[in-house]
C-alpha cells in the first residue's frame, strides 16, 4: 500500500511549474484571451522543452502518473492549451477529446486541423472545427467540431464499447480541475491573511477559517481519490470508465464548492481578471461542463455502478446480484 | 502507487467474514441493546477472536499479541465496524486502555489488567468528558485528592460509553490546583468502588451509550495511578493517537448501500433516478472516506504525525456516516422510521441513521477537527 504519486511524477510537476511560471503563469492565459495566437507558440514551445511530448499516458502508470501531475501543473495556471487532448494525440498527432452527444464541443478545438473524437456510448471520429472559438468569457477558446467521416451526433448504441482513451481522458482532465481547485484555495489563503477589516485579518474570522478547513478536506478526498482512480486504470482496467466517471463527478462536485467559497473569501475581488482567482475559476468552465457536467455525469455513473459494480469493501451494482 | 492491502490483510479480511457468518446473527444491531442476549454474542465472539489469536492481533508479541501491521488494524477495525462492531465494549481495552498501560503502567498494571484485555472477559468505560469539559477537556475539574498515600476522587464525568456494564474506568481527575494540563492525573479504578453512582442517560442512540458518572468521595490506592501523577495529559495524548484514525464508519456505510442495493436490485430502475444518482454519489463519498483513513493509516505507518490528515479523514468519514444515513432513509422512503426485526435489513437503517447524529460530535466534534485544519493552512496567529 503506497498511496503517493511517484517521485519522479512530482518532480517532473516542479519542473513544469518552474516552465508555466515563466510564461506568467496565469498572465498567459490572459494573453492567450487577448491574442488567442499566441498559445500555439508560446505554450507549446515550454511543452515541449521540458519534454512533455514524450509522454504517453497509455504506455505505463509511470507515464500515466507524470502526465497526471503535469495536467494538475497546468490547471494551476489555467494553461491555455488543450494539454490532455495532446497527451492522447494518435500517430498522427491529432489530439484526442470526449464530446457530448449532440454538440461536438471542445475546448481549444480551434489550435488543431484535426482531432479524434469519442462520446461515452463509443465512436472514434476525425472531426475538425467548423468555426471561430466561442470567444466567451466562460468559453474563450471553445470551438465547436464537425466530423470529416460521418454526420455530427451519429447516435450510436448504448452498449458500443468505449473508447479505450476515454478514461484516462476524463481522469486527466480531473487532474485538471484538481490544479486549479487548488490553486484557488491557496490563493483564497493568501487573500485572507492579507485582508484587514474590523481591524484584523479575515483570516481571524472562524466563518472564514471552517469554510477554508472545508475547502482543505474536499480537496484533500479529491487527490486522494484521483491517484486512486490513476491506479485503478492500470490495475483494474475493466472498470476503468466506471472509476473516472467517479472521478469526474467528484472533481466537478468538489470544484463547484471550493470555486464558489474561495472566490467568496475574496470579496469583490474575486470577479475581476486582474485577480488570478477570478480567470481560473472562468477557464475552468470548460473542463467542468464538457463533455458532460454534473448531472449528465452522475446519470451515467450511477447507469455504470448498477451495470458493472463498484470496487469497495463489499459488492454493488445489479451484476453482482 | 499501490492501493492494494496485500495478501495478509486479505487473507484476514476473509477469515473475519467467515468468523462472524458463523458467530453472529445475521439482524445484529450491536451489543447495546435492552436485550441481554447481544452483550452475550459479543462477550462470546470476543472469546472466540482471543481463542483465534485475533482479538489482540494488533498488540506487541511481547504482550501476548499477534504483532499485526496497521493494515491489518485497519482491517480489523472496518470488518468490525461494518459487522456493527461484534467485539461490543471490548473495542476499548483493545485499541488505547491496552497500549496506554502497556505504554505508562507499572509491572503490577501489566499483569493485572492486560491478560484481562486480552481474554475479551472486561469491559473498561473512558472518563474523560465533563459538563463543562467536552471538547475544552484540559478544563475538567474532578478532583484527586490526596488522602494518606493514596487519593479521594469526587466529580462528575458524562457521555461515558458503557459505563453502566464496565468492570474498569480508566479515569482523568486533577490532583492539586493547577489549570489547564497541569495536575490532570490518569487512575484506573473499579466500578464497583463504594460511591461511584452511574446515571444512563435517554438519548437517540439507544441503550447504554452515554451515561453520567459521578464520584463522590472515592477511595484508591496510589497504585491507580497511570503514568504518575500530574502526567495524565501525556497518557490522553496516547489515547487519542490511537484514536487518530476514528471509526471506519464508511465500512459499515458500505455495507448497507451494499445489502440494501442487493434488496433492491429487483426494482433498481424503478427507483427516482435522483436517488440513482444519489447513491452514485454516495458510493464515492464512501469511497473518498476510505481513502482519507487509508492515507492517514499510510502516514502514521511511515512515521509521519498525521494530525492534519487525521482530522481531515474525520471530518470526511463522520460527514459521511450522515449522508449515506439519509441516503439509505430516502430509498426505504417511509419504513425508514421502522425499527425492529421486521424493518427494512432488520431495522440496521434506522438504526444507522440515529447513531450517525453524534458521529460529528464523538471523539471530538468537527468543529475541533475543522480548527486543526484550518490552523495548519492558516498558521497558528490566525
Amino acid at each position: 500500500m503506497n498511496p503517493v504519486l511517484p517521485t519522479e511524477a512530482i518532480e517532473f510537476a516542479a519542473t513544469a511549474a518552474k516552465a508555466f511560471a515563466a510564461l506568467g503563469g496565469v498572465d498567459a492565459a490572459r494573453r492567450a484571451e487577448e491574442e488567442p495566437a499566441r498559445r500555439e507558440g508560446e505554450v507549446t514551445a515550454a511543452l515541449a522543452a521540458i519534454g512533455a511530448g514524450d509522454l504517453d499516458p497509455r504506455a505505463n502508470p509511470d507515464s500515466l502518473a507524470a502526465a497526471a501531475a503535469l495536467c494538475e501543473t497546468a490547471g494551476t495556471v489555467a494553461l491555455p492549451f488543450p494539454l490532455v487532448g495532446t497527451l492522447l494525440r494518435d500517430s498522427q498527432q491529432r489530439p484526442f477529446a470526449v464530446v457530448p452527444e449532440g454538440l461536438w464541443r471542445v475546448d481549444h478545438g480551434d489550435l488543431f486541423p484535426q482531432w479524434r473524437v469519442a462520446s461515452l456510448t463509443g465512436g472514434d471520429t476525425i472531426a475538425a472545427a467548423n468555426a471561430a472559438p466561442l470567444g466567451s468569457r466562460l468559453g474563450p477558446f471553445v470551438t465547436d467540431l464537425h466530423a470529416l467521416d460521418r454526420p455530427t451526433g451519429d447516435p450510436r448504441p448504448l452498449d458500443a464499447t468505449p473508447h479505450p482513451d476515454l478514461a484516462i481522458h476524463l481522469t486527466l482532465t480531473a487532474w485538471h480541475i484538481l490544479g486549479t481547485t487548488g490553486r484557488a484555495l491557496e490563493l483564497a489563503v493568501e487573500h485572507v491573511q492579507g485582508r484587514v477589516q474590523f481591524g484584523k485579518p479575515i483570516a481571524a474570522f472562524q466563518s472564514v477559517q471552517f469554510q477554508l478547513a472545508d475547502c482543505s478536506v474536499a480537496l484533500a478526498g479529491l487527490r486522494e481519490l484521483a491517484c486512486f482512480t490513476l491506479w485503478r486504470l492500470t490495475a483494474a482496467p475493466d472498470d476503468a470508465l466506471t472509476d473516472a466517471l467517479a472521478l469526474r463527478l467528484h472533481a466537478i462536485d468538489v470544484a463547484r464548492t471550493v470555486l464558489r467559497t474561495t472566490q467568496q473569501l475574496h470579496g469583490a475581488a474575486g470577479v475581476c481578471d486582474e485577480y488570478d482567482i477570478c480567470v481560473l475559476i472562468r477557464l475552468v468552465q470548460p473542463a467542468l461542463r464538457l463533455p458532460w457536467g454534473a448531472e449528465r455525469t452522475t446519470e451515467a455513473l450511477a447507469e455504470a455502478i448498477a451495470r458493472h459494480g463498484f470496487e469497495g469493501l463489499f459488492p454493488h451494482g445489479l451484476a453482482s446480484r | 502507487m499501490d492501493f492494494d492491502l496485500g495478501e495478509q490483510a486479505a487473507t484476514l479480511r476473509t477469515r473475519l467474514r467467515a468468523l462472524i457468518a458463523t458467530a453472529i446473527p445475521e439482524d445484529y444491531l450491536g451489543a447495546f441493546t435492552n436485550d441481554p442476549a447481544d452483550l452475550d454474542v459479543a462477550q462470546q465472539f470476543c472469546q472466540r477472536l482471543a481463542h483465534e489469536g485475533l482479538l489482540t492481533i494488533a498488540w506487541p508479541t511481547r504482550y501476548g499479541g499477534g504483532g499485526g501491521s496497521m493494515w491489518d488494524q485497519t482491517v480489523v477495525r472496518e470488518e468490525m465496524w461494518a459487522h456493527h462492531e461484534p467485539r461490543g465494549a471490548q473495542y476499548m481495552g483493545l485499541n488505547w486502555v491496552g497500549p496506554a498501560i502497556m505504554a505508562y503502567g507499572t509491572e503490577a498494571q501489566k499483569q493485572q489488567h492486560l491478560s484481562a484485555i486480552a481474554a475479551g472477559t472486561v469491559i473498561w468505560c473512558q472518563g474523560f468528558s465533563e459538563p463543562d469539559a467536552g471538547s475544552d477537556l484540559a478544563s475538567l475539574t474532578t478532583r484527586a485528592s490526596v488522602d494518606g498515600d493514596g487519593y479521594r476522587i469526587s466529580g462528575q464525568k458524562i457521555w461515558t460509553s458503557y459505563a453502566g456494564m464496565a468492570q474498569w474506568c480508566v479515569l482523568a481527575a486533577r490532583v492539586g490546583s493547577g489549570e489547564r494540563h497541569e495536575g490532570i492525573t490518569m487512575f484506573l479504578l473499579p466500578m464497583d468502588a463504594p460511591g461511584i453512582t452511574v446515571r444512563p442517560i435517554r438519548s437517540m442512540l439507544g441503550y447504554h451509550h452515554l451515561n453520567e458518572v459521578f464520584f463522590d468521595d472515592v477511595a484508591v490506592g496510589p497504585d491507580a495511578v497511570l503514568g504518575g501523577v500530574g502526567e495524565g495529559w501525556a497518557v490522553i495524548r496516547q489515547a487519542l493517537a490511537h484514536e487518530r484514525v476514528g471509526i471506519a464508519r464508511y465500512a459499515r456505510c458500505e455495507r448497507l448501500l451494499s445489502a440494501l442495493g442487493a434488496a433492491l436490485a429487483p426494482h433498481w430502475h424503478d427507483l427516482p433516478a435522483s436517488l440513482q444518482g444519489q447513491w452514485a454519489k454516495a458510493l464515492v463519498q464512501v469511497r473518498v472516506a476510505r481513502l482519507l483513513a487509508y492515507r492517514t493509516v499510510h502516514a502514521q505507518a511511515t512515521g509521519e504525525v498525521p494530525d492534519v490528515l487525521a482530522s481531515s479523514a474525520r471530518i470526511a468519514v463522520t460527514q459521511c456516516d450522515q449522508a449515506v444515513a439519509e441516503v439509505l432513509c430516502q430509498a426505504v422512503e417511509e419504513r425508514a422510521l421502522e425499527a425492529g426485526p421486521t424493518a427494512p435489513l432488520y431495522g440496521a437503517i434506522e438504526d444507522h441513521w440515529r447513531y450517525a447524529q453524534a458521529a460529528t460530535v464523538a471523539s471530538g466534534t468537527i468543529e475541533v477537527q475543522r480548527m486543526i485544519v484550518a490552523k495548519a493552512l492558516l498558521g497558528p496567529r490566525a
